[in-house]
């Protein structure tokens, strides 16, 4: 398999990543309402998902691409690894590009611990039945939002929560732009265009996310 | 002035290297940095040392030969420059200086600050020309290029094969070089007829060659002193999809 497939693996299932980001924190937005719509609101919405057969469809996309993301990333790592052989004694690389693009398979590994452990938190339960059970709203909904809001009062969790959004941050703005180049898109003026849409949108993901649990800690 | 190089030492591609300090004095804030090379390998050799094994050629930053790391920089401090550009005035009297050479799997050590580059050769004799015999030079006009085409063309040719964009990759990847190199003949119409054999069996090579993956870094772009942007790279990878469906 060629180089460029294995990047364009890469490429393609971080973009999907970054799009269903986007439809995850909308969806989260929803707990910073007062308590008494977001219950409702949430549970109805979780339920919606969890029912429709084309977003379960979509679901096992996303697993799918969690999992090659990771795989290809890391035979990629370790291949290139042994392309660069034994380092320089003194390397200023800080000062031809960023940290974060030096460092994104260490970024990475952050956000798999994390997707595990938000994972255990909340699709091992409502998805697997694993754990402790959940209860149902007044509408007969599962009540996701109690998962959630317990969880946000544990206050390590909501520590967890918020520190790793900082790695995502940092990985996101690299991978995002990079994935474009990568699927071949080289317009200049376009690729500084999407360098600060980059940015923006890793900015609005890493602190969206880390706020939303302090929220729900403080409500 | 007075420096303290610290210079990568070794025998031979299978012998053990190691950095050697070698305080020198008597160097001026105009001499390029080969000539304070070339003025300690004068005191070496008066010492009956061994000289510091380093390549160059033109001295004028157009040939690509003067790949060394220093100071942990590929060419040393300066954004896309050779190091035969690089001059004493930009360190300070009393500097440590270290000096390195190209590190890549692909560019194995040669003697001291001496790489073998010939992955570059492989990789341009899969296709970085064209296979047309064109005798003599023809007329220029014959073959109408729109100003825009040439001059992006041009600014791919400018890629003088130094290595330091594989040199200062994490990767290690040669992607900035075959995209150069590729790109060039690509984008005009003599290289057209044969563009897709072309990718395909350079970035083939590419890999064979044992260059990493581009992850865009960027740090190429900063130290190609051809000033060749990473947007090559990202044409490249089109002109791949190109070729896989249409080549």
């Amino acid at each position: 398999m060629s180089i460029f497939f294995r990047k364009f693996i890469i490429a393609a299932t971080g973009l999907f990543l970054c799009i269903f980001l986007i439809v995850h924190l909308s969806a989260n937005s929803l707990l910073l309402l007062p308590e008494a719509s977001a219950r409702g609101l949430y549970n109805a919405y979780s339920t919606t998902l969890r029912e429709n057969p084309l977003i379960t469809a979509v679901s096992y996309l996303l697993y799918l691409s969690i999992i090659f993301h990771v795989i290809y990333a890391a035979i990629i790592t370790i291949k290139n690894r042994k392309s660069k052989g034994t380092g320089y004694r003194v390397n200023h690389k800080q000062e031809n590009s960023t940290w974060a693009s030096q460092n994104m398979g260490f970024l990475g590994v952050f956000i798999l611990l994390f997707i595990v452990v938000h994972l255990v938190n909340f699709w091992a339960r409502v998805k697997l039945g694993i754990g402790e059970s959940v209860g149902l709203d007044v509408d007969g909904n599962t009540d996701v939002y109690e998962i959630t809001y317990t969880l946000f009062h544990n206050i390590y969790y909501v520590l967890f929560y918020i520190l790793l959004m900082i790695p995502l941050g940092f990985h996101l703005h690299h991978g995002l732009k990079s994935a474009f180049k990568t699927l071949g898109f080289y317009h200049k003026k376009g690729l500084r265009v999407l360098a600060k849409i980059s940015l923006v949108y890793a900015f609005v993901m890493s602190i969206g996310f880390g706020v939303i649990p302090l929220i729900v800690y403080f409500k | 002035m007075k420096v303290t190089f610290k210079i990568w030492r070794q025998d031979s591609p299978d012998s053990k290297g190691e950095l050697k300090t070698y305080e020198t004095d008597g160097l001026t804030e105009d001499m390029s940095f080969l000539e304070a090379l070339d003025h300690l390998n004068e005191k070496l050799v008066l010492k009956n040392e061994k000289v510091v094994a380093f390549e160059y050629d033109c001295r004028e930053g157009i040939c690509g030969q003067c790949g060394v790391f220093i100071n942990g920089r590929a060419h040393g401090p300066h954004d896309h420059m050779t190091t035969c550009q690089l001059h004493m005035r930009s360190f300070k009297d009393g500097d440590t200086i270290t000096v390195e050479p190209w590190q890549a799997g692909a560019f194995p050590i040669v003697k001291d600050l001496v790489v073998d580059r010939t992955a570059f050769d492989r990789i341009v004799e899969q296709g970085a020309y064209i296979t047309a015999k064109t005798g003599t030079a023809p007329e220029a006009n014959s073959i109408p290029v729109p100003k825009e085409v040439s001059d992006a063309a041009m600014d791919m040719a400018a890629c003088i094969g130094c290595g330091a964009c594989v040199a200062t990759c994490k990767n290690a990847s040669a992607a900035l070089f075959t995209s150069a190199k590729i790109n060039h003949l690509n984008k005009l119409p003599q290289g057209k007829a044969e563009q897709h054999t072309r990718l395909l069996d350079m970035t083939k090579q590419m890999e064979v060659e044992g260059f990493g993956s581009c992850t865009f870094t960027a740090a190429c772009e900063v130290e190609c002193p051809a000033e060749i942007s990473i947007s090559s790279i990202a044409e490249m990878n089109a002109r791949y999809v190109k070729a896989k469906i249409f080549g």
